[in-house]
């Protein structure tokens, strides 16, 4: 059967049809569904989803978030999201980093809710306006208590533009709106489309403008690839969101080619601007040093720029080489499991079994949806474990089963895994990033070799050893 | 031991004037310590026992002054005729915030303030219209009210709510003990008005407790801002306000009504009320 229930899963059989083991005989994967009672589930909800992966890494917005104080957390340095001053009219940001360093939110008290937050949300527009009167623009989240008492953040944000004379912009982010944050991913992506594509024109463009499409600049990973394309003739016209500001989300629709890079939480966008303006978009992938050289040329042809797109490639595949084969000697056979929230687990199993030798034998996402686990079955060979919202307790069932020696997951997973003697990357935020392209393939083989080697795991004693 | 009683019906159906009116009735003809906690936003279930006064709700309370404030009884509770204790939870005007949270709040800080428990023979919960959320569900949560009566008058609509009331009561009956004391006919004087409530009341296994006949000194005692017995205590309609709470003092009849299909209902409105 190549469905499996963990033992731990006993009384919540249910289970059993998220969890596959892959062989000859393919089924569908439950996914994308509520959480079964039971399960402790490592997912995050819509706001986390839209605020937190999206949003979060805009540069010269305010992101405010409509709700009770313990929302907030999910506004500031949950994500490494680094950001450069730099805006597209040639002025500097006043403040680096903004978006990791500055949290807003209306803190509701109960009064706020038994009167409603709509008066409080409008003073605190005004303050945080008034406060940093150089933020491009304002984004407004709502959250579970907004939603239920039914504060319209909409109408608010109507009139506070017109008031403030810039764009306001509510997303109606409750929590409770999905089965787990991919619903807040879905909602930002409509709203920046029906608010913002289209409002604005580019200072320039060029024949070679594309869009960089959910691409977040984990730990600097965008600027990798705006590296690797910039050099080869093309224009960054937007990005989305990574290091974006807020007027390039408004020009996306200038872009002449579109590049979906996390295609869970960003195909929604390509596709509304394709449809409405006609704009193309591709898939994309720059994880390892295959992906990406494959990526580059694809682009290369599309563009006519095939001789500066193997310059590239030669140039920085060249750099890290000779290293990467020294790693896959030290790594060959090390087994590994990749949880991440959504598509890493299938960008990388390739990867990591290719080039840098390991055995990924368990990939898991929280929220990917059935088209992202065809390409995570497809991707993994037969006998590797696929869980669709793992819980802590089949990933310690997991841990004392098959002995992984690394696991590259996120930071709820993380300290569990460690208290089993297991050393664990963290795939969401990264260690020492960027993780993309050719040098970020490097600084992964390096964390993954560092990680497994560390005298730590012989020096202590561990549970279930 | 208080007895805390919460009054439902339709929005419209008389809640607040029977309620006030009862209230008023125990504590001068009965002798008993009476205490009116009105959960309707609009605040309007103690005006009459505070002689047309308008006090601060605790909600307001809570807004403009802090919960501090509210920590102080005398911010927040008016003693009015009979020495009835009158609070009003207030609330968001209509189309903005959660009123029901409003209820939440309000009763969780009488409770803390341990007010119910000091010197009261009664509370009266006087509910919003219709139990549209959680919030206003709230007096019939564990620990709270443990006895409806119901106000109704021989329309299908203040039956049908008196019926989707019922089905909300089941829901808690279990979880909190609470008990339906009865129905209130608030008469309206329509054709086999007594006849159709006695059948309700049969069908779904209650007690009309008492037909108050429709007389327009209600309304005239409302005008001067007064309940009944504090305009005229002499008057046929104190007396039967009087006979009212004398039964609920001395009511022992409380059950877990079995509420009617809709089917039913229909059937027993056309059989007593339409029919000419």
């Amino acid at each position: 059967m190549p469905y499996k229930l963990f033992d731990v899963d006993k009384e919540i059989p249910e289970r059993e049809r998220h969890t596959y083991v892959k062989d000859e005989h393919d089924c569908e994967i439950d996914c994308n569904k509520s959480t079964i009672p039971g399960c402790m589930t490592e997912r995050g909800c819509a706001l986390a989803g839209g605020r937190g992966v999206i949003t979060g890494a805009i540069k010269d917005v305010i992101g405010l978030v409509h709700s009770p104080v313990g929302c907030q957390y999910y506004t500031t340095g949950t994500k490494r999201y680094p950001s450069q001053p730099q805006l597209p009219n040639g002025k500097i940001f006043p403040i680096d980093n903004f978006n990791l360093k500055y949290s807003f939110g209306t803190d509701l008290k109960e009064a706020n809710v038994v009167f409603g937050g709509m008066k409080k949300l409008k003073e605190v527009v005004v303050e945080t306006n008034k406060e940093y009167p150089f933020a491009s623009a304002i984004y407004v989240n709502s959250t579970c208590t907004t939603g239920l008492i039914g504060d319209d953040v909409d109408a608010v944000c109507k009139e506070m533009t017109e008031k403030l004379g810039k764009d306001v912009v509510g997303f109606n982010t409750p929590g409770f709106s999905g089965v787990s944050q991919s619903k807040g991913h879905h909602i930002t992506n409509d709203t920046v489309f029906d608010r913002l594509v289209g409002t604005k024109e580019p200072p320039k463009t060029t024949e070679y403008d594309v869009c960089l499409i959910g691409e977040y600049n984990i730990d600097g990973d965008l600027w990798v690839i705006e590296k690797y394309l910039t050099e080869m003739g093309l224009n960054i016209l937007s990005r989305f969101s990574g290091d974006a500001s807020h007027d390039e989300l408004c020009w996306m629709h200038r872009s002449k080619l579109n590049l979906v890079r996390c295609q869970r939480s960003a195909t929604y966008i390509a596709d509304l601007i394709e449809e409405k303006y006609g704009v193309p978009y591709k898939k994309v992938d720059f994880f390892s040093t295959d992906y990406c050289s494959d990526n580059l040329r694809m682009l290369g042809r599309h563009f006519g720029l095939e001789e500066e797109a193997e310059s590239v490639i030669e140039k920085y595949h060249g750099e890290v080489k000779e290293e990467l084969k020294w790693y896959k000697e030290q790594l060959t056979g090390k087994k590994v499991y990749i949880f991440s929230g959504g598509p890493k687990s299938w960008h990388l199993s390739i990867p990591l079994e290719k080039e840098l030798g390991l055995d990924v034998i368990a990939v898991a996402s929280q929220f990917e949806h059935s088209d992202g686990y065809d390409k995570m079955k497809a991707r993994v060979k037969k006998g590797t474990t696929i869980l669709d919202d793992p819980n802590s307790l089949e990933l310690e069932e997991l841990i004392l089963t098959n002995k992984p020696d690394l696991i590259l997951a996120g930071i709820k997973e993380k300290y569990l895994i460690y208290k089993y003697g297991v050393p664990a990357i963290q795939i969401h935020s990264y260690e020492n990033g960027p993780y993309i392209g050719y040098e970020g393939f490097l600084n992964l083989a390096k964390d993954v070799y560092n990680n497994i080697n560390a005298p730590v795991w012989e020096l202590m004693e561990f549970g279930g050893k | 031991m208080v007895r805390k009683i919460a009054i439902y019906g339709k929005g419209g159906i008389g809640k607040s004037t029977t309620t006030q009116n009862t209230a008023a009735a125990m504590a001068h003809f009965h002798d008993k310590r009476a205490m009116i906690h009105g959960c309707d936003p609009k605040a309007d279930s103690t005006r009459m026992i505070l002689r047309g006064k308008m006090q601060k709700t605790l909600m307001d309370t809570l807004r403009d002054e802090g919960e501090e404030a509210c920590m102080d009884l005398d911010n927040i509770m008016s003693i009015g005729f009979g020495d009835i204790k009158c609070v009003e939870s207030g609330g968001p005007e209509p189309g903005v915030g959660c009123a029901g949270r409003g209820v939440i709040t309000a009763i969780n800080m009488m409770e803390m303030l341990k007010v119910y428990e000091d010197n009261l023979d009664f509370v009266f919960y006087d509910v919003l219209g219709d139990v549209v959320c959680g919030g206003f569900a709230m007096p019939i949560r564990d620990g709270k009210a443990e006895e409806i009566y119901v106000v109704a008058s021989g329309e299908m609509m203040a039956l049908y709510a008196a019926n989707n009331l019922c089905k909300g009561m089941v829901k808690y009956a279990n979880q909190s003990g609470v008990r339906l004391g009865g129905i209130i006919c608030n008469s309206r004087n329509v054709d086999g008005e007594r006849e159709l409530i006695e059948e309700f009341c049969k069908r779904i296994g209650t007690q009309m407790i008492h037909f108050v006949p429709r007389d327009n000194i209600v309304q005239k005692a409302e005008f001067n801002k007064k309940t009944v017995t504090d305009f005229d205590s002499d008057c046929n309609q104190a007396n039967e306000y009087k006979d009212l709470a004398d039964k609920i003092i001395n009511n022992d009849n409380f059950v877990v009504p079995e509420p009617l299909r809709m089917d039913e209902l229909e059937e027993l409105v056309v059989e007593f009320g339409i029919l000419d």
